[in-house]
């Protein structure tokens, strides 16, 4: 073999790890390296029992929002129980700086009086929103929350598929954090107190 | 205490309670998640173990609801997608733990409020052919739940 051949195939491995790295690098490139732009989150306005809500209003404070639905038997409930755990990590005087907005993926069911009943029942200071189909939609594309009607056989009609983040939201409305499911309370007031 | 001790003596406290009725499936800790009034659905949780071997729990029923179903939840890359089942097999010996993220006996149209403190029958039905008859308190979760999904994912900036 000459000696050029041999330091291509001592070359090749290293050639092919670079173009493996490289190509990680494109696939995995780091959050921070999105436009600003392309941040999830921003601001909305949906409709409460009590009159529309924008998360404008609560500029100063810190937020979790989630979006669920009120016929989740499960998961919503388990993750509304979380963020009512988290608040009573936090001292009284903590609470009143934080606010908790449950927004409806299922606007066709969900009205803002049974949203309102549903959040408030997890701690008095979470609200209950809902809009139209398509001001959910765009308001879901911009957190990069997923849903989707399932038709699932029974008598629910159907069920909504959808993820379980808990966005963390700092005192000037920017998503600071994503908590994914099955996340602690502890680790969800960490959060919060931080931005406090 | 490890986990499996708490098991042992969760499910010794359950065959007590249950008074050990004719069926062959040990029905151990049941109880319903206590929902905000007004709500459209809830879900039973509790163990199964089938003593004398393999059955299938096939049906169960409810006069809390308008229908009762079996579901599980399949985690797909943080999405939760909710799915009716069949069945929810049982091999001897083994335990299944309907629980909060997976498997559960679903309550759909709820006849009157689920409040902590009452308790719901639930008739469970098995592919044996044997019913078992089960008073299931109803709780309000707290959150002790597994930790193994959960965790934190960077801000997008």
């Amino acid at each position: 073999m000459s000696r050029s051949k041999l330091i291509l195939l001592l070359a090749l491995p290293i050639l092919a790890g670079l173009g493996v790295g490289l190509w990680l690098n494109q696939v995995m490139a780091p959050a921070t390296d999105l436009a600003p732009e392309t941040r999830v989150g921003g601001d909305f306005t949906l409709q409460s029992a009590d009159g529309p809500v924008s998360l404008a209003d609560y500029r100063g404070k810190v937020g979790m929002v989630y979006f669920g639905y009120t016929s989740c038997p499960d998961i919503c409930p388990t993750s509304l129980t979380m963020m009512a755990s988290a608040m009573k990590l936090l001292s009284p005087q903590e609470q009143a700086q934080v606010y908790g907005i449950f927004i409806s993926v299922d606007p066709e069911r969900d009205t803002p009086a049974n949203m309102k009943e549903y959040a408030g029942y997890f701690h008095p200071n979470f609200i209950g929103v809902t809009g139209t189909p398509p001001q959910i939609a765009e308001i879901a594309a911009k957190y990069g929350a997923y849903y989707k009607k399932a038709e699932i056989e029974g008598s629910m009609g159907y069920a909504v598929d959808h993820s379980s983040t808990i966005y963390i939201i700092d005192k000037n409305g920017k998503v600071e954090d994503q908590i994914i499911h099955g996340a602690s309370p502890e680790s969800i007031a960490a959060s919060i107190r931080r931005l406090l | 205490m490890n986990s499996n001790a708490v098991r042992l003596i969760l499910m010794a406290f359950g065959l007590l309670m249950s008074g050990v009725s004719s069926a062959d499936v040990a029905v151990v800790d049941p109880y319903v998640r206590a929902v905000p009034p007004g709500a459209p659905a809830t879900a039973a949780f509790m163990g199964l173990q089938a003593d004398k071997g393999d059955v299938a729990l096939v049906k169960a029923s409810s006069d809390v609801a308008r229908s009762v179903e079996l579901h599980t939840h399949i985690h797909d890359n943080g999405v939760m997608r909710m799915r009716p089942v069949d069945k929810i097999e049982l091999k001897k010996g083994e335990t299944v733990t309907l629980q909060p993220g997976g498997l559960h006996v679903m309550l759909i149209g709820l006849t009157r409020p689920v409040k902590p403190g009452d308790s719901v029958d639930i008739e469970l039905s098995f592919s044996d052919g044997t019913k078992q008859q089960i008073s299931a308190p109803v709780r309000k979760i707290e959150m002790k739940m597994p930790m193994k999904h959960g965790g934190h994912m960077p801000a997008k900036h």
